[in-house]
Order: C-alpha cells, then sequence, then structure tokens
C-alpha cells in the first residue's frame, strides 16, 4: 500500500474520530459499565423447555420414553438507589415435569439401554437472586444473595465481586468468591431405600479476571474460575445397575475440585452493522472430566430496531474416572460409580436464533421496549465427542427451547 | 467422525491464527478484515507494508491499547456487552450445569439442584 492512500486512511480516520466524538461521549460513560445504572430496566422472560423422546433402540420395549420438559417463567428489575449505587432483583419460577434416566441395564447384543423413572416427576423451583453494586471512581464493587427452591431441595448462596480499572479504563481486572450452601431431601426416600433421607452439600467458588480493550471495535475477556464442591455430590434419583438384578446407589466422591478458563471476545463490525461474540472455554476437575466448549453469536442488525442473532455452541467432554455404564455380573460395587449421562464421555452442538425488535412507546415517554423471541435446538451424542466414544451413553439427551422476552427501561 | 473432529481442529486452528494475525485463511478472509481493522491505528508495518498483528500492535502501544472515552461509541453499543441478555444467559447457565458436566466459568452464580 503506498504511503499516500495510508496518510489518506489516517485523515479520514481522524476526521471520523472528530465527528463523531460528540455522540461517542453520551455513550462513554457505559462503555467500562462502572457507573451505576441510569435508568431501571425491568425485564420478563418466558420459556419451554422439552426433552426428546428416548429412542425406542435405547430402552427397553415398551418401557417409559417421555422424558423432562420445563416451563420458566423470570422477571427482573434493576435500577439506581443513588448515584453511585444500583440494585437488581431476578427471581425464577419453573415448572418441571416428565421421566428422567435412572439406570441402565443392557440389550440383547449387550449394548446399554436406559431405563426411565417410572413415576412422573412434578416439581417446582423458585429462585430469587438480588445483587447490589457499588461504584468508585477506580471500579466496582458488588454484593450478592440468592435462595433457590424446590420439593426437595434448597440452596442459599452468598456472593461477593468486583472490578477495578487501569489504563485508562481500558483495562479491567475482576473477582469474586461465592459460596453456596445446599440441602436435599429427597422425595420417596422410604419407598426407594438408596435414597438417602436428607444430605447437604457446599461449594466455594472464585474468580479473577481480565477485560482488555483492544482497539475502538474489540474488546477480549478472559477469566479464570475454580469451584470446590464438598459434601453430598451423588444424584439421590439415580442408580447403578448390576446385570443380574443387583441395584446400587449412584455413589459419586464427596469432594470435586473444578477448574474453568474462559476466553471471550467482541468485535463489532462497522461495515456490516453486525457483532460477533466468541468465547472458548477449557474445563477440568479432579473427577476426571475435560471439556471444551466453543461458541459463536453473530448479532446483525437491520436499522435501529430490529436485530438477528444466530448462534452455535460446540461442546465435548470426557467421561468421569468412575462412570460405568452398568456393572457386569463378575464385578461388585466400586468405591465410587455412576451410570449419569451427564458424567460419560459426549459432545454436543446446538443451534438457536433470536430476533429482537426495539420500539419507543409514543404514549408513554422515554420508555424503551424490546420484545425477542428465540428458539435454541441442542443434540449430544457420543460421536460428536473429541475422543473416540467406544461404549455411548444410552440417556444422552436431545432438547429444544422456545423463548418469548420483553425489557423496558425507562 | 475422526474427519469432522479433524475439520473442526483445523477451523479452530486456522481461526485463532487469523484473529492474531500470524496466519491468514484466504483473499477473501484478507479482504475483508483489512478493511474493517485498518484505519484506528498504524496497523501496517512502515517499512514492509505487511499487516500487523494486534499482538504487534499493542506491543507497540506499551504493551496496553489507550482507547479514549470519545472513541468509545461502539465499544458501548448494547450488543457489545459480553451479557447482553442476563435473563437469556442466566437460564441458558443453569441448563448446561443441569445437563452438561461441567459449567460455565466467570462469575460466582448460586447453585441449584439440576438432579433430573
Amino acid at each position: 500500500m503506498s504511503r499516500a492512500r495510508r496518510e489518506r486512511r489516517r485523515e479520514r480516520a481522524t476526521l471520523r474520530a472528530l465527528t463523531s466524538s460528540a455522540l461517542a461521549l453520551l455513550g462513554a460513560a457505559k462503555a467500562g459499565a462502572d457507573t451505576a445504572m441510569e435508568r431501571v430496566e425491568t425485564s420478563y422472560s418466558f420459556s419451554t423447555y422439552s426433552e426428546d423422546e428416548l429412542a425406542s433402540s435405547k430402552t427397553l420395549p415398551g418401557a417409559e420414553r417421555e422424558r423432562y420438559s420445563i416451563q420458566t417463567h423470570q422477571a427482573s428489575i434493576a435500577g439506581p438507589i443513588t448515584e453511585w449505587l444500583d440494585l437488581s432483583i431476578d427471581v425464577t419460577h419453573e415448572k418441571m415435569s416428565g421421566a428422567s434416566p435412572w439406570y441402565n441395564t443392557q440389550d440383547a447384543a449387550g449394548t446399554p439401554i436406559q431405563i426411565l423413572s417410572g413415576a412422573t416427576i412434578d416439581d417446582t423451583r423458585n429462585d430469587i437472586a438480588l445483587h447490589a453494586n457499588y461504584y468508585t471512581e477506580r471500579g466496582r464493587l458488588g454484593f450478592g444473595g440468592g435462595y433457590s427452591t424446590e420439593n426437595d431441595y434448597t440452596a442459599m448462596s452468598f456472593g461477593t465481586d468486583g472490578t477495578l480499572n487501569f489504563n485508562e479504563k481500558n483495562t479491567q481486572l475482576s473477582g469474586g468468591f461465592g459460596l453456596s450452601f445446599d440441602q436435599i431431601d429427597p422425595v420417596d426416600s422410604d419407598l426407594y431405600t438408596l435414597r438417602p433421607d436428607h444430605e447437604d452439600k457446599q461449594s466455594y467458588t472464585g474468580f479473577l479476571g481480565f477485560s482488555q480493550v483492544l482497539n475502538r471495535r474489540s474488546v477480549l475477556d478472559g477469566s479464570f474460575t475454580y469451584n470446590w464442591n464438598k459434601g453430598y455430590l451423588s444424584d439421590p434419583y439415580k442408580e447403578v445397575f448390576r446385570i443380574g438384578g443387583i441395584h446400587y446407589a449412584d455413589d459419586r466422591p464427596n469432594s470435586r475440585h473444578q477448574f474453568a478458563f474462559l476466553l471471550r471476545y467482541n468485535r463489532h463490525i462497522e461495515e456490516t452493522e453486525s457483532t460477533i461474540h466468541l468465547s472458548y472455554q477449557y474445563y477440568r476437575d479432579t473427577w476426571d472430566v475435560s471439556s471444551h466448549m466453543a461458541e459463536l453469536s453473530w448479532y446483525q442488525n437491520f436499522g435501529d430496531s430490529f436485530q438477528l442473532i444466530p448462534h452455535g455452541r460446540y461442546y465435548s467432554q470426557t467421561g468421569a474416572g468412575f462412570y460405568v455404564p452398568y456393572l457386569p455380573t463378575t464385578q461388585g460395587k466400586l468405591a465410587d460409580q455412576t451410570s449419569d449421562y451427564r458424567l460419560s464421555p459426549y459432545g454436543s452442538i446446538s443451534f438457536g436464533l433470536k430476533a429482537e425488535y426495539v420500539l419507543h412507546s409514543s404514549w408513554l415517554r422515554d420508555v424503551e421496549w424490546r420484545l425477542n423471541a428465540a428458539v435454541e435446538r441442542y443434540h449430544s451424542s457420543g460421536d460428536l465427542c473429541l475422543s473416540t466414544v467406544s461404549v455411548e451413553a444410552p440417556g444422552l439427551v436431545s432438547f429444544t427451547v422456545f423463548s418469548l422476552g420483553v425489557r423496558a427501561s425507562f | 467422525m475422526t474427519v469432522t473432529r479433524r475439520a473442526l481442529q483445523v477451523l479452530a486452528i486456522a481461526s485463532f491464527l487469523s484473529l492474531t494475525g500470524c496466519a491468514t485463511i484466504g483473499d477473501a478472509w484478507d479482504s475483508m478484515w483489512h478493511e474493517v481493522t485498518l484505519p484506528e491505528f498504524p496497523a501496517f508495518d512502515e517499512y514492509t507494508e505487511t499487516p500487523k498483528s494486534y499482538v504487534e500492535i499493542a506491543l507497540e502501544h506499551d504493551f496496553l491499547v489507550r482507547v479514549k472515552p470519545w472513541e468509545r461509541a461502539v465499544l458501548a453499543r448494547p450488543d457489545m456487552s459480553f451479557d447482553p441478555d442476563a435473563l437469556q444467559s442466566a437460564r441458558r447457565s443453569h441448563t448446561f450445569f443441569s445437563k452438561e458436566g461441567s459449567f460455565v466459568g466467570g462469575s460466582t452464580g448460586g447453585g441449584g439442584c439440576g438432579c433430573n
């Protein structure tokens, strides 16, 4: 490229920077998201999650094949309390029903097949979370707490997190610490002797993050998260079956250290009015599960009021060291054992599309409405795993999620 | 599935190398990204006139790039936020936490059973 052409480009860039500076200043305060919110934002979303029926080849002839479905209502309100303080409240109400994987056995060819829980599970989950942020010249300090309850489960969590800005707010360090105290009281523990009456677990999470503005259109973010789960980490509703007719409880180690390294990159392309979000996560834990996750979202704007967001996600994990599809007749109970498909080796792929429409109501001044509708399809299989899976877990799930949402800020 | 796996690996490596400016995928890709990355700072080497990678640019700018407050119009866009729809990301994180063997990092999110 000639020097003259480069100079012209530079001049154009300077001119554009000057002309857009006035507009940019309006948005400048929000760019680092390190001042208290200026507007009240409320949102509501309804979604349905439904799992595909289990394939007839993956279970016994005539056995239950219908799986889980969940209807979720979510609502949130967030707004400024003072110039330096804002508060948000999120509530979730979910209704779950259907059957879930119970244990595996084998068919005539010796291939594992899935037996689903006979009785239909009906459960509701209510969750409330509060978060307050205090802002200073240098960054943000946040405190939060949450309470989640189901028929058989309660969880209480607390956390604190914060950010520190450096380098004229182009570099941001973040960190946080959280704990959760959970209790489980499995239903029908008097009918199913392998189920415990009451158990509890605790988890302690810490994360450190680094965010860097790369240029006027792109930003990179990396974080490292550590989580320690301790206590009863088994699934009381799952069993390990020994061929021949003996059922054992799902029995996992009572400690699990988890590590996740997440990288995210956002870039805006002015020429096509689109923004791409790329993310990658590497995860590993002390149960020998390691996973790779890569995701791409494409935010395509059509004018100021319409946005289409297609996205794709790929995930692959190795199985836990103590995962067994079932126990052969010659094998006794293992010290640690599970037949949970979620701890088996597999890969998954999901695709989704979201549409968002922005409008300003004429009958209420200065209210911005955002309406959105989204669909996501998730499919998992042993074939999608990065490493070769010799025996695929029969309970691997595929599901579809539809959602509708509305947001208003004033 | 060996072919799919290989293709995914190649795609991942190629994407990473192109983003860091260490390699290019082809003319179409080059022309698109040249247009996109050009004008904000001297993105071309003064002597060889080859495109500089983000790493080189970052090193020249005292290791860390400085975008001034009045240059942040694009960065302030809602779709440039890492979490443009908090309800959707909370729901998706909870789903993946419940249905997969790992979790999504980067926060101190609460628990929940996820048994079924």
